[in-house]
């Protein structure tokens, strides 16, 4: 074989390794589609058909009435402008106090460094079942609304991880960089956000990210927090509380819709902050 | 006089670090410590959900009740006429005693939990409440599997998605889709795919193929219920491993391999000895945060298996909603913590991140 054949051969089993990934990732969430567009007549016939088809004459028949019926659902609406705010507070919260955090546990000296990693972790170890009751009785403590409840609580699970990933980027950093800032005058801290921040940009973002997306996801606490106060509910639970208007019983198709229709602003977000997870800047930071 | 400025600048360091933990000490200790300290607490106490009685302080009762477990040899049924061990004439299995009879009665009832043979004989592993050290095992078979899968898959995925080719800015995009799918709906969407007619996916698919008849039940046949569930988690929290690898991927100097490439280092060699290496700080912290996950699943038990298994969470969740039993369902929370715990040293330790 050639050398330009053997390059030929990896390139069509590179294509074929990444269109399995795609077919595996996909496939599933191309099921939720695919049923998105069925009535409750077409979900329930057998076979299983990959398309919607009419379950008289087989012909391909889209179904749209469920996506319909979401839009007009204003819970849905509403709990999307929810999510959008509870799930970017928080992000920015953890983000922020979790890398001033990380940057202490990753590039300064201090006493006390293994114990406060796992202070921290320790956040987040509970199942949440069981704080549930604890954190209800803080909330009416301090008297907080439904969404800040939201923003402060899901800061037990997203605070501890940003801030563990971010240390663990912090102290990969040559302390080279630090010094080097040092003796141009900068300060601790003119280092920390000039230098070292701009550096960890591809962790900032893949944290910030998966973060979100937690927060946009969470269910329980949101179901707790909002049970008093219908206005503040997030998209998960709007979408529990989905009634149906044509559906017999729970109604599938239109839970399906809602599902397809969320994911898509989080693709857009990806897409939007794709490139930044792969910055390349750390190349040639440190010569030498 | 150059001494005092380094220690200076020593304790100018550690004033800064403590002013950077600060605010996030300040949101742990504000929404995080009396919801925790009062779990702790709970958990010595019989406490009720939701109900009038008196609460009184039990001490370890409650982890007792969970934690006692009692392990019996079953001695075989021997049948009078032959002398010989009694086989079931239905399905051709030696009869052992039945455990309920060998499992100590006094002062508390152990029920059988499971049982399992060794070098021929057969035993009973008893418990006071069997169902959790089920659940136990269930969550520890399920942490395992989906972990190593998705590390492994998680690892290919970043692989492919760091290689240069045309469309992968679509492509980050779309390894992230698993996870963003709510996990209440993506739970509820692959039970729709295991439904145990034709309508479901797998069973379509499975008739279409000739494997099985059409009206098989994934979730309620015992063998299948734990992989149906971690094929789903493997399914789900992939991107969350691929997303952390690839991002520790870009923390690794090019130069490095440049260096190698110049060496003559094949691919392979280069993976091993500088890929894997320098991808150990950010591996050990995804490896942390997913084993942490895995090991308090609750929603796709929840609502896959409600209550034809448990997993800890799910179990825990069972005691409080509908046993109502406030005190134990905090003492499974905090072994659950403890648990949680011992994995993340261990991970530290055995990965050798350095933490000081």
């Amino acid at each position: 074989m050639t050398r330009d054949q053997k390059k030929v051969v990896k390139k069509i089993l590179f294509y074929l390794v990444l269109a399995l990934i795609v077919v595996y990732l996909l496939f599933p969430f191309y099921w939720a589609i695919a049923s998105s567009l069925k009535s409750e007549s077409q979900l329930s016939m057998t076979p299983a058909t990959l398309i919607p088809r009419d379950p008289e004459t087989g012909e391909i028949s889209i179904f749209t009435r469920n996506y319909r019926a979401v839009f007009s659902n204003g819970g849905f609406v509403r709990g999307l402008i929810n999510s959008t705010i509870v799930a970017t507070s928080t992000t920015i919260l953890a983000l922020l106090t979790g890398s001033f955090a990380a940057f202490a546990l990753g590039k300064l000296r201090f006493k006390g460094k293994e114990p406060a990693l796992y202070i921290i972790l320790a956040m987040t170890m509970f199942p949440q079942v069981t704080v549930l009751s604890g954190l209800y009785a803080v909330i009416n403590a301090l008297n907080l609304s439904a969404r800040v409840s939201m923003i402060f609580t899901y800061l037990l699970f997203t605070l501890p991880f940003t801030t563990w990933v971010l240390t663990s980027f912090f102290r990969d950093l040559p302390r080279e960089i630090m010094q080097s800032a040092q003796v141009d005058g900068a300060t601790p801290f003119q280092t920390f956000h000039m230098i070292l921040l701009p550096l960890t940009a591809p962790a900032l973002v893949t944290t910030g990210l998966l973060s979100f997306i937690q927060a946009w996801n969470e269910y329980l606490f949101a179901l707790t927090f909002t049970s008093i106060d219908v206005e503040a509910r997030t998209v998960p639970v709007a979408i529990q509380f989905f009634s149906g208007e044509f559906a017999r019983q729970e109604p599938f198709g239109e839970i399906m819709a809602a599902a397809v229709l969320v994911t898509v602003p989080i693709v857009v977000l990806v897409l939007i902050f794709q490139k930044r997870i792969v910055a390349g800047l750390t190349a040639g930071a440190v010569k030498g | 006089m150059a001494i005092s400025s380094s220690s200076n600048l020593a304790k100018e360091e550690q004033k800064l670090a403590l002013k950077l933990l600060l605010p996030a000490f300040l949101i742990l200790i504000i929404i995080a410590l009396y919801p925790l300290g009062q779990v702790f607490y709970t958990s010595f106490t019989n406490r009720e959900f939701a109900s009038a009685t008196e609460t009184e302080f039990v001490g370890f009762d409650n982890y007792k009740a969970l934690l006692s477990v009692t392990v019996r040899e079953l001695p075989p049924v021997i049948d009078e006429d032959t002398g010989e061990q009694v086989v079931d004439e239905e399905t051709g299995e030696a009869v052992f005693e039945r455990p309920i009879r060998i499992l100590p009665r006094d002062p508390h009832l152990y029920r059988p939990s499971f049982e399992f043979d060794f070098f021929g004989s057969r035993y009973v592993v008893g418990a006071r409440t069997p169902d959790f050290i089920r659940s136990v095992w269930n969550t520890l078979v399920f942490t395992f599997f989906s972990v190593f899968f998705e590390t492994l898959l998680g690892l290919i995925v970043a692989l492919v998605v760091n290689s240069k080719f045309r469309g992968r800015g679509a492509m980050r995009a779309v390894m992230l889709v698993p996870w963003a799918v709510i996990t209440v709906v993506s739970a509820r969407m692959w039970e729709w795919m295991f439904e145990p007619t034709r309508a479901g996916l797998f069973n379509m698919l499975g008739d279409r193929f000739g494997l099985i008849d059409g009206s098989y039940s994934f979730l309620s046949s015992a063998s299948l219920q734990l992989p149906a569930i971690i094929a789903v988690d493997v399914w789900k929290t992939t991107p969350f491993m691929a997303l952390l690898i690839l991002a520790g991927l870009q923390m690794i100097p090019n130069e490095l391999y440049e260096a190698a490439e110049v060496d003559g280092a094949s691919k392979l060699r280069q993976f091993f000895n500088i890929t894997l290496p320098l991808l150990k700080p950010s591996l050990a912290v995804a490896l942390i945060f997913r084993t942490l996950d895995a090991l308090r699943v609750f929603d796709v038990f929840q609502v896959m298996l409600s209550q034809k298994r448990y997993s800890m969470a799910s179990f825990n969740y069972f005691q409080l909603i509908s046993a109502r039993q406030m005190g134990m369902a905090s003492a499974i929370g905090v072994i659950i913590f403890i648990i949680i715990f011992a994995f993340a040293i261990l991970y530290m330790k055995s990965l050798g991140v350095d933490t000081e």
